[in-house]
């Protein structure tokens, strides 16, 4: 335990030095150029303060996160199952298959203008583009996960008795967690992705809107401000949800990807 | 070493009374039974291929078979027959007096690669084909005990598979298919992937779990020492197709080695007996290159 914290506390030391390095690179380059659109550290900082104090920034940041979580459950819960479908059932693998690789393939922003059509400028039509960005990896994931179950321990498993829905969700699906855990994180990035185009390109409330006003009054510091609130939202979650569980299926399934 | 003996004399005495429980119900005969088998296997190109030709053998109750052949030579596919994993394209196959329709618990199979499952622990592992068949809750953990105790992991029991040796990963895996207290342990290759010392070190186990729980055990393996180590008798199986070329008896007292001279002398003539089998398989697979 003490060498895990000491080589904790080792990367802590190098990424704050790495952090000072970096701010008085920008800080000199921001000297350097002495112009409204590079602004310097200072000037960042302080329109965060500034957005974070009128309560602005943590709307934002809250409205968009509202909208991931929503839009990320949802395409978890059809995203599994689909993939689980798509790996055990020929039916459904000959009959959407090649639809899913085929939307797959799409970048989730393109459904935005249909989206729009068929919904308004509502929550609902963003949220549709989150759902269809992260849905198609995780199911695909899932798919490939499912498939690549080692056949003894499915063999082990019958042996035993199991069959139909015991050996799915007692055997198949438990032994498929780790690739299935990679793409819900890929899901994950999908989503913000997603959520972010579709924001920037509809008046929304969130932070892609921020980005927007800042562009529109030609406020370089908010835009960064807000770039960095957009790597804080996705490190926090990052290091809040995805770390540990990814811990948790290195202990248990002897994983290496940590 | 007491806490060893002890626990291996409980096991036994667990096995003593399954046995006895046992006796009511089944009457004598053979624990498993194939009757002119034959299993093709359809190739990409259309064709079939014969796994397995034509066969019939009995393996009486108790007794340790061991199918010793070339790769090719379809023992693997015999034992999954067997175990109800692989329909035969023909002949009967049953286990005691019942027909293999598919597979079932009173057919363990130990696989290869163990196949213990990674998620759970080596006690979970042990106590999965319990709580599949409803073993009340404070059966099943004095039987996990006991299993784990004769494997001689109780001490590993909260480790995961990944955290375990080859050697113990399937020690791990005969105690989980001897949970159910099946009628047939098959062991496919069980020791194919280990280093020699610890292949002789499990030899010695699985002798002596053969003689603690009295399980009719079918082994397939491509070693000869290690049939001749273990079997009370051997099927020689040949290849293209599948079939039994011989059977020998192995009739040497227990336990034994090895390094064992009558050991050596029969694994010689037993392999002199599969040698032309080996040495086709050889050619073709030079040919073929």
């Amino acid at each position: 335990m003490s060498e895990s914290a000491s080589s904790l506390r080792d990367r802590g030391k190098t990424a704050f030095l790495r952090s000072i390095v970096l701010i008085a690179l920008w800080w000199l380059a921001a000297r350097a150029a002495d112009s409204p659109l590079l602004p310097s550290p200072a000037d960042v900082a302080q329109s965060i303060w500034i957005s974070a104090k009128s309560g602005v920034l943590f709307r934002a940041v809250g409205t968009s996160a509202a909208r991931l979580v929503v839009g990320y459950a949802i395409a978890l819960l059809a995203g599994v199952p689909l993939g689980a479908l798509l790996a055990r059932s020929r039916v459904v693998k000959n009959a959407i298959g090649p639809l899913v690789l085929g939307l797959g393939a799409v970048p989730s922003i393109c459904w935005l203008p249909l989206a729009i059509l068929w919904f308004g400028l509502t929550e609902t039509a963003i949220q549709v583009v989150v759902v269809l960005g992260a849905l198609l990896p995780i199911a695909t994931a899932t798919e490939s996960a499912v498939s690549h179950v080692s056949p003894s321990i499915e063999r082990a498993a019958r042996t035993m008795g199991a069959s139909g829905a015991t050996l799915l969700f007692r055997v198949t699906l438990p032994a498929a967690v780790p690739g299935i855990s990679a793409g819900a994180k890929l899901g994950w990035t999908f989503a913000l992705r997603s959520l972010m185009a579709g924001e920037l390109l509809f008046v929304s409330g969130g932070l892609g809107q921020l980005l927007e006003t800042g562009r529109d009054m030609g406020d370089t510091a908010l835009v960064l401000a807000v770039v960095l609130a957009v790597v804080a939202l996705a490190r926090v979650c990052e290091l809040a949800l995805f770390s540990p569980i990814d811990r948790e299926i290195a202990r248990r399934w002897g994983t290496a990807n940590a | 070493m007491n806490g060893l003996f002890g626990a291996g004399s409980r096991a036994l005495g667990d096995a003593d009374a399954h046995a006895r429980e046992g006796a009511k119900v089944v009457t004598a005969g053979p624990a498993i039974s194939l009757d002119h088998v034959s299993c093709v296997f359809q190739s990409k190109n259309g064709g079939g291929q014969l796994a397995l030709e034509d066969i019939s053998l009995t393996v009486d109750q108790g007794e340790l078979v061991c199918l010793l052949g070339p790769s090719g030579s379809g023992k693997s596919t015999l034992l999954n027959v067997v175990a109800g994993l692989v329909k035969p394209s023909s002949g009967r196959v049953r286990a005691g007096a019942e027909d293999v329709l598919g597979p079932g618990p009173d057919r363990a199979v130990v696989f290869q690669d163990a196949a213990l499952f990674p998620w759970l622990t080596l006690e979970e592992n042990v106590a999965f084909p319990l709580k599949l068949a409803a073993v009340p809750e404070d059966e099943r953990n004095a039987r996990v005990e006991s299993l784990l105790r004769l494997v001689h992991l109780w001490h590993f029991r909260d480790r995961h598979p990944h955290e375990l040796s080859g050697g113990m990963r399937q020690r791990g895996a005969i105690a989980r298919a001897l949970a159910n207290d099946p009628a047939v342990l098959l062991l496919d290759e069980p020791f194919g992937a280990l280093d020699a010392q610890t292949r002789e070190l499990l030899h010695a186990e699985v002798e002596r779990i053969h003689s603690a729980t009295r399980k009719t055990m079918l082994f397939v393996t491509h070693s000869v020492i290690e049939a001749v180590r273990l079997a009370d008798r051997i099927v020689l199986m040949g290849t293209r197709p599948g079939r039994i070329l011989d059977v020998l008896t192995v009739d040497l007292p227990r336990p034994r080695h090895s390094a064992d001279a009558e050991v050596a002398e029969l694994a010689l003539r037993a392999g002199a007996a599969i040698a032309r089998e080996v040495d086709k398989v050889a050619r073709e697979e030079e040919g073929r290159v």
